[in-house]
């Protein structure tokens, strides 16, 4: 049986290095969400992604206004 | 070929988005029908490539000039075979440290985080985990993936955490999920396990 899904928002990156810079700013931010393996639904490929439950959205959006802060998508998904 | 055909066009589109146009063309369409998708990078079609194969469709891929056209043919049967192919035991993760190869620390620990995340999103989960050495940094006071291990617990997974390690590590009072087993009890899960998988 799988688990029950929830829904999240999800970040990717355009390498991991990016996705690891911005796990530490998030943190900084306060953000509580944490880095995951890019959903299979959203990629085929390798990679590492941000997600964070839909709780923390606005702070989330916040975040990504910052001109620092580099992503290649922003997607929301059932985890 | 005789059997229905859907065409998608991601000409012009990086990944993941061919992917993603071709999970829901082929969600659309009915078992044996055929997705034809249309892209110009090698890259879109090694990973429409691999989606197929992951699922266990039939993929073929056709050079057209400059661009090539992907074709999946849906194949329900395949891929449920291969999901509900019975083990000889249970599905047992073991965990020998908190992280997840050698070489990278900072990205090993970031690999193991992510790898626990993997484990809450497989359909079957697997039975047990087993948590020794380092590991047991996993499933105590502190750990980066508690939120995932309680979630796996409360769905009816079995947790095992070493009581040696703990103890020496000074984690004996600090057990946030799971119960404490000993090393008899760790060889004979492993020993009856149909599938035995180490991060």
């Amino acid at each position: 049986m799988p688990l029950e899904k929830f829904p999240a928002i999800v970040i990717t990156f355009h390498t991991s290095t990016d996705a690891m810079c911005f796990e530490d700013q998030a943190h900084q931010a306060g953000l509580k969400g944490r880095l995951i393996p890019v959903p299979r639904a959203i990629s085929a490929s390798c990679g590492l992604a941000w997600m964070s439950r839909l709780d923390e959205q606005e702070a989330l959006e916040d975040l990504l206004q910052s001109p620092e802060i580099l992503y290649a998508g922003r997607y929301q998904q059932d985890l | 070929m005789s059997e229905a055909r859907k065409e998608v066009n991601c000409l012009g589109l990086e990944c993941p988005l061919p992917v993603i146009e071709a999970k829901k063309a082929l969600a659309a369409v009915e078992e044996g029908s055929w997705v034809d998708i249309s892209v110009d990078g090698n890259t879109q079609v090694q990973n429409l490539t691999r989606m197929a194969q992951n699922q266990g469709f039939l993929v073929e891929t056709e050079p057209l000039g400059e661009n090539f056209i992907v074709h999946i043919q849906k194949g329900k049967e395949q891929a449920e075979a291969e999901a509900s192919a019975p083990a000889a035991g249970p599905t047992t993760v073991v965990f020998s440290s908190d992280c997840m190869g050698r070489g990278d620390d900072e990205l090993g620990h970031i690999l193991m985080k992510a790898f626990v995340f993997s484990v809450t999103q497989m359909d079957p989960l697997p039975d047990r985990l087993i948590f020794y050495n380092y590991g047991v940094k996993l499933t105590t006071v502190g750990s980066p993936v508690i939120e995932d291990l309680k979630r796996l617990s409360q769905a009816g997974m079995e947790i095992f955490s070493c009581g040696t390690c703990l103890k020496h590590l000074g984690l004996e009072d600090q057990l946030q999920v799971g119960q404490v087993s000993n090393m008899y009890d760790i060889l004979e899960m492993q020993l009856k396990s149909g599938h035995l998988i180490k991060p």
